[in-house]
C-alpha cells in the first residue's frame, strides 16, 4: 500500500511510533526485564534450580555492606596488584622472545619444541608446581598470571612479525634504510597490531588465571573473597564479587583497547 | 639526471631442490635515459623477476646489467636497493603505520640528504603541484586504492631516481581507477621526466603508457619483440581508439595471445 493513499495524521502516528519503538528497542526491555524479574523473583516463585539464589534486592542490601569493608577495597587492589605484576612480565618476556623467534631461524627451532611441548597444559595445571616452586603464595599466583598472559602474546608477537609483506622491507631499503633499521623502522611497527591483540586476548586470560588461583592457593583477593563467600554460604557476596571480577575485567579491557590506539593509531581507521 | 639502463644477457635460475627453473634467459635490451619502456608478457614469464634485479632485491644468475655505466647487477655484484632505483610495488608499500606525508617525505631523511622539515616542505610542493593536496596527515588505510598508488608514485619520485620500477603497480585497481591512475602517470612522466622501467601484463596499459613495448614469451622468459610505439606526447584517454594505437594492438596481441595459451598449456602440464 502506498503511503500516498493512507490520511496523514494516521501517518504521522505511525512515523511517531517507528521512532520511538523500534522492535530491537523493545526486545531489549522485554529480554532485559525477563532476566531481572526471573532472578528478583527466583527464590520466592522457587523456581527449580534457581531457588537458592538471593533476590536483587537482597544482593543489593548485602552488597552495600561487603562493599563499604576494608577487606574489599583490600581484595581489589591486591588483584589488581597481581594483574599488573603477571600481565607486565609476560609482556617483557613474551614481546621480545617472539620477535627474537620470528627474526631468526636458530631461536626458533631452539625455543619452538619446549614451547610446542608446554603450551598445551592449561595454566591452572601448573598451580601445585607453582605453590611448590615459588617461595611465596603471591609469587605463585602472579606466575599463573604471567603464564595465562604469556603464551598468547608469544603467539601473536610471533605470528606478527612472521608475516610481514616483503615488499615493505624492499620499500625501506630502497629508501635508503639500512639493513640493520629494519627491526626498528619495518617489523616493529608491523607487528605491533598482533601484539596488541595478543595484549587484549591476554588480558582476559590473566583475571580467569588470577581469580582460579587465588581460590586455590591465595589467602586474599577477589577469587579468595569469591571463594570463601561461598563456604559462608553467604551467596549474596558471592555474587558481588562475581560482578566486581566482571567489572574489574571489563576495565582491565578497556585500559588495553585505549593503550592498543594509542599504539598504533593507523589500525581505528579499518 | 640521466638515467640509461642496459641489459645484457641476464639469465635467472632458481634451484629449489635440484629443480632448475630457467625463469629468465638471455634477455637483452637497452632502455634510453627519460623513455618509457613497458616490458609485457604472461604470468610467470619473469617479468617480476627481472625488475627485482634490477631493483637490487635479487641477483642474477648470468648476464649484467648497466646502470649510466656502472654494473648494478651480474657475476661478483652483490644486489643491494637504493635511492638510484625507486620502486612502487604491486600492492602498494606505503607503509600503514606513518601518515602519508611521512611517506612521502621519508627517503630523503633517510638518505641524509633533508632535514625533516625540509622534506615534508619538499612533499607538499610536490603533492600540490600533481594535485594530492589535503590528504598529508592521513594515514594511507584511510585513502582510496587510486590515491594510494598516486601517492606511492609521488614517494618515489621525491628520491629522485635515476630510474623509476613499477612492477603491476595498478594491478589490483578497477578498470575506471586504473585508467584514471594512468592519467595521472602520464601526467608526471611529462612534467618530470624519467626512465621508466614499468611491467604489466595488460597490453592497453602497455601501449598507452610505453615509447618501448618489450614483449615477453613464457617461461624460460626471453625477449620476444621489441617495438617502438612511435605514439605521440602528451597522451590522454583518447588515444586508446585512435587508428596508431589499435594497429599497434592488433599487431602485438597475437603475439600476447600465443604466449598466454603456452604458459597455459605448460601450466596443465605441471598440474597432471
Amino acid at each position: 500500500m502506498s503511503s500516498i493513499t493512507q490520511p496523514r495524521p494516521l501517518l504521522r502516528v505511525r512515523r511517531w511510533a517507528a521512532r520511538r519503538w523500534n522492535l530491537e528497542l523493545l526486545l531489549w526491555f522485554v529480554s532485559l526485564g525477563t532476566f531481572a524479574l526471573v532472578w528478583q523473583f527466583a527464590k520466592t516463585w522457587n523456581i527449580p534450580y534457581l531457588n537458592s539464589l538471593p533476590s536483587i534486592t537482597d544482593v543489593v542490601t548485602g552488597a552495600s555492606d561487603l562493599v563499604t569493608s576494608p577487606k574489599y577495597a583490600e581484595a581489589w587492589w591486591l588483584s589488581l596488584r597481581r594483574i599488573t605484576f603477571g600481565f607486565v612480565a609476560a609482556q617483557i618476556v613474551g614481546i621480545p622472545l617472539g620477535l627474537a623467534m620470528a627474526m631468526s631461524r636458530t631461536t626458533f627451532y631452539t625455543s619452538f619444541p619446549i614451547i610446542e611441548m608446554l603450551r598445551p597444559i592449561p595454566p591452572v595445571a601448573w598451580i601445585p608446581v607453582a605453590i611448590i616452586f615459588w617461595p611465596t603464595r603471591e609469587l605463585s599466583v602472579v606466575a599463573i598470571v604471567w603464564l595465562g598472559a604469556f603464551w598468547i602474546v608469544l603467539l601473536n608477537t610471533i605470528g606478527g612479525a612472521s608475516n610481514i609483506d616483503v615488499a615493505y622491507k624492499r620499500a625501506a631499503l630502497s629508501l635508503g634504510s639500512k639493513p640493520h633499521h629494519i627491526f626498528w623502522k619495518i617489523v616493529l611497527p608491523a607487528a605491533a597490531p598482533s601484539i596488541v591483540t595478543g595484549m587484549a586476548v591476554g588480558m582476559g586470560i590473566s583475571w580467569e588465571m588470577v581469580v582460579a588461583s587465588e581460590m586455590i592457593a591465595g589467602n586474599n583477593g577477589l577469587g579468595y573473597l569469591l571463594w570463601q563467600s561461598f563456604e559462608i554460604n553467604a551467596m549474596d557476596q558471592v555474587i558481588v564479587c562475581m560482578v566486581s571480577i566482571g567489572i574489574a575485567g571489563y576495565i582491565s579491557s578497556a585500559l588495553i583497547r585505549a593503550l592498543g590506539q594509542a599504539i598504533t593509531p593507523w589500525q581505528r581507521l579499518f | 639526471m640521466p638515467g640509461a639502463l642496459s641489459i645484457c644477457n641476464a639469465g635467472k635460475v632458481y634451484d629449489p631442490g635440484g629443480l632448475n627453473v630457467v625463469a629468465m634467459d638471455g634477455i637483452t635490451f637497452d632502455i634510453r635515459e627519460n623513455a618509457f619502456c613497458v616490458v609485457v608478457g604472461p604470468s610467470g614469464c619473469g617479468k617480476t623477476t627481472l625488475l627485482n634485479s634490477v631493483a637490487g632485491f635479487d641477483g642474477l644468475t648470468s648476464g649484467e646489467i648497466f646502470l649510466d655505466g656502472e654494473r648494478i647487477a651480474g657475476r661478483g655484484v652483490s644486489a643491494k636497493p637504493g635511492p638510484g632505483r625507486m620502486v612502487v610495488f604491486q600492492n602498494g608499500a606505503l607503509f600503514p603505520w606513518k601518515t602519508v606525508l611521512w611517506n612521502v617525505s621519508c627517503g630523503p631523511v633517510q638518505q641524509g640528504r633533508m632535514s625533516r622539515a625540509e622534506a615534508q616542505t619538499k612533499a607538499r610542493e610536490l603533492m600540490a603541484k600533481v594535485g594530492l593536496s589535503g590528504i598529508e596527515d592521513q594515514f594511507p588505510g584511510q585513502l582510496s586504492g587510486g590515491q594510494k598508488r598516486r601517492v606511492e608514485i609521488v614517494r618515489a619520485l621525491m628520491n629522485n631516481p635515476k630510474v623509476l620500477l613499477m612492477d603491476e603497480p595498478f594491478r589490483a585497481l578497477d578498470a575506471l581507477t586504473k585508467s584514471v591512475v594512468q592519467e595521472f602517470l602520464l601526467e608526471v612522466y611529462d612534467a618530470i621526466p624519467k626512465t621508466v622501467f614499468f611491467i604489466t601484463h595488460d597490453l592497453e596499459e602497455a601501449i598507452f603508457l610505453a615509447d618501448v613495448v618489450v614483449v615477453m614469451s613464457t617461461r624460460p622468459g626471453t625477449v620476444k619483440r621489441i617495438v617502438k610505439t612511435g605514439l605521440p606526447r602528451p597522451r590522454d584517454h583518447t588515444l586508446l581508439t585512435s587508428p596508431e594505437f589499435l594497429r599497434l594492438y592488433g599487431e602485438l596481441e597475437a603475439l600476447i595471445h600465443e604466449e598466454a595459451m603456452k604458459a597455459f598449456r605448460a601450466g596443465e602440464r605441471e598440474l597432471a
